[in-house]
């Protein structure tokens, strides 16, 4: 059974004039266990995405889906309050720049405590400061920081930004979720942190068998950690497979692009030369092309890419194009 | 922490400082005799300016007057006020305490009520309670200070008879003057009829501290509403949604707290704009405040008594700006110590 399976997702922002469809017919599906990478340029829609599952968007964005299940329950048939119940229970979310989203002026310890699911304490009301208390400690252990005390009560400015996100991330486990959200965790943070963070959400996800929703610009970085990926642009559904499927026979030519500017996926690019780009940059919201947005810079585009393209499955291996590479190989 | 207070400190000191250079060059910058202003007493005969323009040292350069002057100051010689003759630190004592007092009452019932609504405005962002309360601070802010207190006059003490007109306290009640602020000298006495002078001073001070506190009360309003909101878009407020915390949860464990830092900010800069009506509303209510006899002493152009009394009112404004700044470092951490390297 799969744990999240969204189908057509669309999110409108709603401005005084008009109406413009940020996410365009997004479908994502998670099964239990799985790491799956959310990978596009920045603005492609996939932050937005993820804070539409969780349900944090303000009233400014409406958000419509053909289906969204959450392990077999359809959350659109119950009311807000109830979805937002069990989505809370069930899954959790680190943000990008974790510094900002610690509360400055609460120690870190307070932070986490609050976290600590009720129903998980026992005794009288007297006790259940004191456990909120080992079991944040706890947490910080289960994140690899070991000075619990010096943590516990510093302030967020008082931490590193790779100490934050661990914070963060113990704060995400607190509810012990199915489901572990994690918009791009490691942006501006240096190589070593990146490694720790990316290895630490790797355990947890061997050890205490979290999905992982890991939502990345850098597909080449995401290859390393993930079993699946789901490929995005401009708000539109591009591609999704297996990580080997996606890495070594892309059929999107968009997902050809981004391997192709990488050096490490393009083998047989020479020496010194130049890394092959897609012509132009991403639309912005408030001139999106109609039809397949890539249009105007894929190099395969013809007359059919002024309709948007349905998604085809071969096996598993699901592409939105018209004219996909998959002959090609 | 250390180093917060000792800046605040030193600044406090300058401040000070540069205050006492004003008031000391005032003294030459008021039209007459630089002495008479100084000391206060008009018409000297030659023998009294030879006293005095030796106690001031008025023949020695700038720097030993002006430390003179100082020195005239640390021992609490302000001179005699020219209109009534009486020494102006006497003077300064006995009305400093009741424009403290009901400065402090006005600044509190501005805070404890201005504040909260801003915050319920920013939580009703967008809809018809922000919008009735944002009318209502804009009405508010543009009042005149000096209008609004007559109609209250009329409408509450005259018309309706619920308060009191004028005064601090009813002429009956005999209060001992030890700290100069009614009410603590109330508690202090021993009097019988003390609860009944508690009573009677407190339906004195509700009219005018009402209306010194309505102007910076909506000015608060709108302050914290707008802080409020400030805080409501931040990534941590996202963050605690995520967690799963309810809204009032939120409210009052992140958001109260952070949204309170910006307002108290600018409580301490708006204080000088509340002593400025507190002044007006002394005079209106005849309240026996520093306040009221500044004004007097302007009209009387009581240059001795202008001078101290600025010297006076502005070291306490500013003294109350330290103490906001000191809040302001209790409940935000960063303020508190210096950055760490990030």
């Amino acid at each position: 059974m799969n744990l999240l399976d969204i189908r057509n997702l669309s999110i409108e922002l709603q401005t005084t004039n008009k109406s413009i469809l940020a996410v365009d017919h997004v479908s994502l599906s998670m099964k239990e266990g799985e790491v799956r990478g959310l990978v596009g340029e920045s603005g492609s829609g996939k932050s937005l995405l993820a804070q539409a599952i969780i349900g944090v968007l303000d009233e400014r964005w409406h958000v419509h889906a053909d289906r969204f299940h959450w392990r077999g329950k359809d959350l659109l048939r119950l009311s807000p309050e109830e979805r937002k119940s069990i989505i809370s229970q069930d899954v959790a979310m680190i943000f990008q720049e974790p510094m900002s989203c610690l509360d400055p002026t609460t120690t870190i310890g307070e932070q986490l405590a609050e976290a600590v699911d009720t129903e998980q304490l026992s005794g009288y009301f007297w006790q259940k400061n004191q456990q909120r208390k080992s079991a944040a400690i706890k947490l910080l252990h289960k994140v690899g920081i070991k000075h619990h005390d010096q943590c516990i009560k510093s302030y967020p400015h008082q931490l590193t930004e790779a100490l934050c996100q661990r914070v963060m991330i113990a704060m995400a486990l607190a509810k012990r979720p199915m489901l572990l959200i994690a918009d791009e965790p490691t942006a501006a943070m240096e190589t070593t942190n990146q490694g720790q963070i990316f290895r630490l959400l790797a355990s947890l996800n061997q050890l205490k068998n979290m999905s992982i929703l890991l939502i990345s610009h850098d597909l080449e970085n995401v290859t390393h950690w993930t079993n699946n990926i789901t490929v995005m642009y401009s708000g539109q559904f591009v591609e999704a497979g297996t990580t080997k499927q996606i890495f070594t026979e892309p059929y999107h030519p968009y997902t050809r692009a981004l391997l192709d500017s990488s050096p490490k996926a393009n083998i047989e690019l020479s020496a010194k030369s130049r890394l092959t780009t897609l012509p132009g940059s991403i639309p912005i919201l408030q001139h999106l092309p109609i039809g397949c947005r890539l249009g105007p810079r894929c190099p395969r585009a013809q007359q059919a890419c002024v309709k948007a393209p349905k998604v085809i499955n071969y096996h598993g291996h699901q592409v939105s194009c018209h004219f996909s590479l998959k002959d090609t190989y | 922490m250390l180093t917060f207070t000792l800046r605040r400190i030193n600044l406090l000191l300058i401040t000070i400082f540069l205050l006492t250079l004003v008031s000391f060059s005032l003294n030459f910058l008021f039209p007459g005799d630089p002495l008479v202003n100084l000391s206060g007493r008009i018409n000297p005969t030659p023998e009294q300016l030879l006293i005095l323009s030796e106690q001031y040292q008025h023949n020695a350069n700038f720097f030993i007057q002006y430390w003179t002057y100082l020195q005239h100051i640390f021992k609490g010689e302000l001179g005699v006020s020219m209109a009534s003759r009486l020494p102006i630190n006497s003077e300064i004592i006995n009305l400093l305490p009741a424009t403290i007092e009901l400065s402090m009452t006005a600044l509190i019932i501005a805070m404890c009520i201005g504040i909260p609504i801003g915050f319920i405005a920013a939580i009703n962002h967008k809809k018809i309670t922000d919008n009735i309360i944002l009318t209502i601070a804009m009405l508010g802010y543009s009042v005149p200070v000096f209008w609004l207190a007559l109609v209250a006059i009329l409408v509450f003490s005259i018309q309706l008879n619920w308060l009191p007109s004028a005064g601090q306290i009813s002429l009956l009640y005999e209060i001992k003057h030890v700290t100069g602020i009614q009410f603590i000298d109330i508690l202090l006495s021993d009097s019988e009829y003390k609860w009944q002078a508690f009573q009677n001073a407190s339906s004195h001070i509700i009219l005018p501290a009402c209306v010194v506190a309505l102007a910076p009360g909506t000015l608060f309003i709108r302050l914290a509403r707008t802080a409020m909101l400030d805080v409501l878009e931040t990534g941590y407020i996202r963050a605690a949604k995520a967690k799963g915390l309810s809204f009032t949860q939120i409210i009052y464990r992140h958001a109260i707290r952070n949204a309170l830092i910006n307002v108290i900010r600018h409580v301490g800069l708006q204080f000088a704009n509340l002593m400025t009506l507190a002044m007006v509303t002394e005079v209106i209510f005849n309240w026996p405040g520093i306040g009221r006899w500044l004004i007097e002493s302007i009209y009387q152009r009581d240059y001795t008594a202008i001078q101290a009394g600025l010297l006076v009112l502005s070291s306490f404004i500013f003294i109350v700006h330290i103490l906001t700044d000191f809040i302001y470092a209790a409940l935000n951490p960063l303020a508190r110590d210096s950055k760490h390297g990030t």
